[in-house]
């Protein structure tokens, strides 16, 4: 199962999909793009000590997808 | 003439270590040519009043004369005041310098107190009447260890480690490979290392939505290690 996680005020929210499912992976590039078109930055975790990599779009075949808001200076 | 300048420049250096803040001016310099037990000696009077003389080997005051190309007192007195004039306008000048330099680096250090300072302490009076709501955690119990968790499984072994230890980690820029120390909060907690491992300053960004620390700091990891640029693009420094 992949899963997008999307940090927000309860720590997260996770968003699990079954790759192979056409209409559930249709769902999940729906929320990538909202999320996406709202300012989050996609990353797609890494494993040990690898930092991942940003996403410019939905790749289904990233297993854990992360949404980071918007950053802002403080 | 070289001793006597030696002697003047310890004489000026000693004037200006006690009178450093005001300097005062050069009026007068005497040298004795000594009498009796009494052996040469050179002196200076400054504006203030302040005077101070050093003794003179024979030697020395003749190698003076012979310089100097004057062998009467009053001449050689001359000779000697114009010299010494220049030697403390030389002195005082570096004097000056010093005096900025003392300066420039009280104000770092001052400047350096000032932004410790600032980080509230949970302990603080700063924290409990402004910091509070800036500072510490977001959300609930629940929300934080949802938060913790996340951040621990996404920290490298060695950044867990260095987390357990000492509440912070340390993430290397993906485009500038600058080290960044990410400290337990949720803001105002990021130093610029330089490669001693010492501050070279602080930087503050956060994702909006008053996230828990550990989402925040996740969240600047990320940020520093894949998209460094436009992170402190939107950054402020400090």
């Amino acid at each position: 199962m992949a899963v997008q996680i999307v940090m927000d005020r309860t720590g997260d929210t996770r968003h699990e999909f079954d790759a192979t499912d056409a209409k559930a992976v249709a769902l999940a590039e729906k929320r990538f793009r909202e999320l996406t078109g709202r300012g989050f930055r996609a990353v797609a975790l890494g494993e040990g000590s690898s930092p991942g990599r940003v996403l410019g779009r939905f790749d289904p075949t990233v297993e854990r997808t992360l949404f980071i808001p918007q950053l802002q200076g403080g | 003439m070289e001793r006597v300048r030696e002697i003047l420049r310890a004489l000026f250096r000693r004037v200006l270590s006690d009178h450093g803040r005001e300097p005062p001016t050069l009026t007068d310099v005497f040298v004795e040519g000594g009498t009796g037990w009494l052996g040469p000696q050179i002196g200076v009077v400054f504006s203030n009043g302040y005077r101070a003389w050093a003794p003179l080997q024979r030697s020395d005051e003749w190698r003076n004369s012979e310089e100097l190309a004057a062998w009467e007192l009053p001449s050689r007195r001359r000779a000697v005041c114009r010299e010494a004039h220049l030697i403390y306008a030389e002195v005082l000048s570096a004097h000056r310098l010093e005096l900025r330099q003392q300066r420039r680096s009280r104000i770092a250090q001052q400047i350096e107190r000032l932004a410790q300072s600032f980080r509230p302490r949970r302990e603080s009076a700063l924290f409990f009447t402004v910091g509070r709501r800036l500072f510490d955690d977001e959300g609930s119990a629940e929300a934080q260890e949802r938060g913790m968790r996340l951040l621990k499984e996404n920290l490298s072994p060695l950044q867990r480690e260095q987390y357990e230890k000492h509440r912070y980690f340390e993430v290397i820029g993906g485009r500038t490979g600058r080290r960044y120390r990410i400290r337990h909060g949720r803001m105002m907690n990021i130093d610029q290392l330089d490669a001693k491992g010492r501050q070279v300053c602080g930087w503050c960004f956060f994702p909006e939505g008053h996230l828990v620390a550990g989402d925040v700091m996740l969240a600047q990891k990320l940020a520093l290690e894949l998209f460094e640029a436009e992170a402190l693009e939107v950054a402020n420094r400090f």
